[in-house]
């Protein structure tokens, strides 16, 4: 249950029952092996190749901008996939990943660019980190986001060079391998003239060519803005000086941008940042907020060695041999429960799917996007910004912890919680939307467990073994029976079982001890 | 039980029991319309309140405003070139030589009452700072504010009024503590750090016409089986957790159950409704279409002005408010090409400028104009020198404007930066890194302190807020409140 919990969008009855057959190890091996998780829908790259007059989108109906510009049929794409698609694991990997190397649709905007993107992150889920790294810099989608597309030696825009450095791969302070600063203080990792020379280092790169605009295409020798591929080098905005970058890598004078971005990779790869850096975020996104430090270096060490047990090739950055040492270790398997400082609050995305899933519910995502998404700030694929929607760093009010999920967690959040629960379960979700291609709706089945209806406490602990993995503590236990047991054939002759259900589902998945995963 | 769960519990129950006290007086019908009669209400005798309005990204204030004497447009237009606004069209501040950016006109009538202070070159020091002693300081040398031109690192120094980016409480926060509020900072902006303190978070109340509730469990929800659930949440959340942050959940929650009793009604008031004040709405009408509100922080800042106006049931005469706006981080597209005074920039600004000068009407309105403050914070201030892409990279000393009744406005405050690329105010030297990024010549503590003093903090209380404030010697506030 904790591990399906930590490697799926959340438990069902049959997938517990899976894992505990299967045993744990081998249930990751079969896990990674799986790679059925695409994002399919949403239009092409015509968005960025109309020369007519007008907009794009005039005379194209009132769902263009939302099918050929926004992320919004992806995010149909991301739930259908959390909630049906078996390569559990590797999606769960591909969102952490995508928190990590953040793009988002405030900013840019073309469905096909992102659709390639995220595939991107889904295929690299356990390939190897400098890959996820080179395909980012190297996307368009990126490279408009963070202006590193038609970026000209001459004035070079730093955007993208500073995110690269403190996001996507060594952060802004010395860390040891245990992910702590090191001597307990931040100690610059760089400072503003290497942050320059990565800008430098990767000027002259402009989009795939394919792109087109009635005004033709600016600056001169740069393509027109399209998503449809790698950005491509353009030698003579490319800067030739000698640039020193980080871990003693020099990109010598003359070199061509390719290679500038090979040394690029290669410098942040061999920075004893990094397997820290990325290993401790990925221990927070699957795990838990507050790793040990001892737990944070054992990954930290697969990262370095790419190999964990019989997971990963032996390259550095191996993303397999890291996840399975994130999984794996004795922390993850609990044997810091009990340790004050273990859990972690649900991200609501998880919450979203995690009850769906557990109540046998199926959902088109279309529910889940401006309304609950928006409500509790986790508006998949629309990050306020490249820092995600909260850092990792955020305090936990009252310990001396942090809470990455604490940074959108508020007041009207803990109610908005509760009120997705009712939406699910009182007011029955929502129908399917006559404008949602193959559109399902966001609907729970309660009959699974109406069966067991009859009897209040067999059902709530059914429940809570199946949302908790143990019964709810023996006080609340006995409020939630009662409250349960109020629906009798006299209060509702009719739908009193079902009703039943209803109740014990939102107290169960409304409890702290499911929001707060241990 | 440990330590910390009782002193954040005893916090809890003064913040609770202080703003519970008169609930059911509080929602009595027509506490707001009491305000409709256009006198200087009663409580504003003693209330005072701070609107923080936070620009993520990163304000590129040369832009928001511009100096407009000949020599100095000079310099500005020279180096700012495609990105310069052309000097007919600034907004003039009469009386000082500088203009406002055109898309903040609504703001012309609060300068020229004179309660708007621009305050210049003002950003995150551990102390007074010189060129020779930042170039001269090692990368790691606590002189230094930690992790320059980063984003989340100046935002924390900002929201935290420090100079170490590890600083885990804002100084809304710490200076609601000092001078014990009854809310903790009100933000209306989501759960930013500069209302945290070490044991609350900022209280976060969602928009106007949403639901600061949970359906089914409401003070109104009376039905034996909606009774019965939410005795069975209550006991949930009674329990103690085996995890520390499970704590802070439960007692988040718990929070929230109490302040959605309280608050509710008024959170979900929009304009024209029953409860609503005609004088809010009428400062807001620019902004207000088919009933709602229509920009972002518009939104946000009507929610204040309401809450500001039903102190009655919002409770306590001090009160920290927090808003923010998002994407000022204009490193490309700050401007269309060709158009200056079109662009990312210009929207920005525009719905900025709009919403704090209809929520300053709104408080004139209501004869409270001299008891709220509104003041902008933002991450750093950008490049004086433009990138390739119609854009500005990551700086640090930063414009920033403070609007209110009290504010001693018509005047400018801090020193404007040395508009010279490599020279006294630019961290640059070298030709590689002519940017134009000024030293500050204010501390975020300095400014901090004068709007907390104002607030009514005293010298004692600013000292344990800001602790970086006695480095600046006898220097610790400006003249603008």
């Amino acid at each position: 249950m904790r591990l399906a919990d930590q490697a799926t969008f959340g438990p069902t009855e049959s997938l517990v029952t899976t894992i505990q057959a299967q045993g744990i190890s081998a249930w990751i091996a079969a896990q990674m092996a799986l790679n059925s998780s695409r994002y399919t829908s949403g239009n092409g790259g015509e968005v960025h190749q109309y020369t007519g007059s007008g907009d794009f989108c005039d005379g194209k109906g009132t769902t263009c901008w939302r099918d050929w510009s926004s992320t919004e049929p992806l995010v149909w794409d991301f739930y259908r996939n959390a909630l049906t698609q078996p390569d559990q694991l590797r999606q769960r990997v591909a969102f952490a990943l995508q928190q990590i190397v953040v793009v988002n649709n405030l900013e840019v905007s073309g469905t096909y660019g992102f659709r390639l993107y995220y595939n991107n992150l889904i295929d690299n889920a356990f390939g190897n980190y400098r890959q996820v790294l080179k395909k980012v810099a190297l996307s368009p989608v990126m490279g408009d986001f963070l202006n590193s597309a038609n970026n000209d030696k001459a004035a070079p825009n730093e955007n993208f060079a500073r995110e690269l450095l403190q996001l996507f791969s060594i952060g802004t302070c010395e860390l040891n391998p245990d992910g702590s600063l090191k001597a307990g203080a931040c100690t610059a990792t760089y400072s503003n003239d290497i942050v320059r020379s990565y800008a430098y280092a990767m000027t002259g790169w402009t989009y795939p060519a394919g792109g087109a605009t009635p005004w033709g295409c600016w600056p001169a020798g740069m393509n027109c803005r399209y998503y449809g591929g790698d950005m491509i080098p353009v030698a003579s905005y490319h800067d030739a000086n000698e640039r020193k970058l980080l871990s003693g890598v020099t990109v010598a004078a003359g070199t061509a941008a390719a290679p500038a971005m090979e040394s690029v990779l290669d410098s942040l790869m061999a920075h004893p940042n990094m397997a820290p850096f990325i290993g401790k975020q990925l221990i927070q996104h699957l795990v838990g907020s507050n790793p040990s430090a001892a737990y944070v270096t054992r990954v930290a060490s697969a990262f370095n060695s790419g190999k964990f047990q019989s997971f990963g090739t032996g390259v550095k950055g191996d993303l397999a041999a890291t996840v399975a040492a994130v999984l794996l270790d004795a922390e993850a398997r609990g044997d810091t429960l009990g340790s004050r400082n273990a859990g972690k609050l649900r991200e609501p995305a998880q919450m979203f799917t995690g009850v769906l899933r557990a109540l046998n519910g199926q959902s088109d995502g279309d529910a889940l996007s401006w309304w609950w998404g928006d409500a509790l700030r986790q508006h998949i694929f629309r990050p306020p910004s490249v820092f995600n929607y909260y850092p990792p760093d955020y305090p936990v009010p009252g310990t001396s912890l942090v809470g990455p999920t604490f940074g959108i967690h508020s007041a009207n959040a803990a109610l908005e919680r509760l009120n997705y629960l009712a939406y699910l379960l009182d007011w029955g979700g929502s129908t399917p939307s006559a404008s949602v291609p193959s559109a399902v709706g966001t609907q729970v089945d309660l009959s699974a467990f109406v069966t067991d209806a009859a009897d209040a406490a067999k059902l709530v602990d059914r429940l809570s073994l199946l949302a908790l993995g143990q019964a709810l503590p023996a006080t609340p236990r006995q409020k939630v029976i009662d409250a349960v047991s109020w629906w009798t054939a006299k209060t509702d002759a009719t739908n009193w079982k079902t009703n039943r259900v209803k109740a014990a589902a939102y107290l169960v998945f409304g409890s702290p001890n499911y929001q707060v995963l241990r | 039980m440990k330590t910390e769960d009782l002193v954040m519990n005893a916090a809890r129950r003064r913040w609770l029991l202080r703003g519970g006290a008169t609930l059911a007086g509080a929602l009595g019908a027509g506490t707001l319309g009491n305000l409709l009669l256009n006198a200087t209400p009663a409580y504003a005798a003693d209330y005072k309140a701070l609107v923080c309005i936070f620009l993520y990204g990163g304000n590129d204030g040369m832009n928001m405003i511009v100096p407009s004497d000949d020599a100095r447009y000079n310099q500005y237009a020279g180096v700012r070139t495609g990105l310069a606004i052309p000097k007919a069209s600034l907004t003039p501040l009469g009386g000082v030589s500088y203009g406002l950016h055109p898309a903040m006109a609504a703001l012309g009538t609060a300068w020229t009452n004179g309660h708007l202070a621009p305050v210049f070159n003002v950003g995150p020091l551990a102390q007074p700072l010189t060129k020779a002693q930042y170039r001269a300081a090692t990368a790691n040398s606590p002189i230094l504010p930690s992790s320059l031109f980063s984003h989340s690192d100046q935002q924390i120094l900002w929201e935290t009024g420090s100079s170490d980016s590890l600083t885990r409480t804002g100084w809304g926060g710490r200076a609601s503590e000092a001078l014990a509020t009854v809310n903790p900072v009100i933000s209306v902006a989501g759960t930013a750090r500069f209302g945290l303190t070490a044991l609350q978070t900022p209280l976060v109340l969602p928009g106007p016409g949403s639901t600061f509730g949970a359906y089914g469990l409401q003070a109104s929800d009376t039905w034996a089986p909606q009774l019965a659930r939410k005795a069975a949440i209550d006991a949930l959340y009674a329990q103690s957790q085996d995890v520390a942050i499970g704590d802070t959940y439960t007692a988040m929650q718990r929070d929230a159950f109490a302040m959605s009793a309280r608050l509710s009604a008024l959170v979900k008031t929009q304009p024209g409704e029953a409860g609503a004040s005609a004088v809010i709405d009428a400062a807001f009408a620019s902004l207000i279409v088919g009933g709602k509100v229509t920009t972002g922080l518009g939104q946000q800042l009507y929610q204040v002005a309401k809450l500001v106006a039903g102190n009655a049931t919002v409770q306590g005469n001090r009160q920290i408010f927090f808003a923010s706006m998002g994407g000022f981080d204009t490193h490309g597209n700050q401007i269309v090409t060709g158009s200056p005074l079109e662009g990312d920039h210009a929207r920005l600004l525009k719905e900025l400028g709009d919403a704090l000068a209809a929520f300053y009407a709104a408080m004139q309105g209501l004869g409270l104009g001299s008891a709220v403050t509104s003041f902008t914070q933002s991450d750093f201030g950008r490049t004086f020198a433009p990138n390739n892409s119609t854009g500005t990279d990551h700086a640090w000393g930063n414009q920033h404007l403070v609007l209110g009744g009290a504010v001693k406005g018509g005047a400018t405050y801090g020193t404007y930066p040395d508009l010279v690329l490599g020279g006294n105010n630019d961290v640059g030297q070298d030709t590689w890194e002519l940017q134009g990024r000024w030293i500050p010549t204010t501390a975020v503590d300095q400014y901090a302190a004068t709007l907390l003093g104002w607030f009514g903090a005293s010298d004692g209380q600013l000292d344990a807020v800001l602790p970086n404030l006695k480095n600046f010697g006898s220097a610790r506030k400006l003249a603008f409140l």
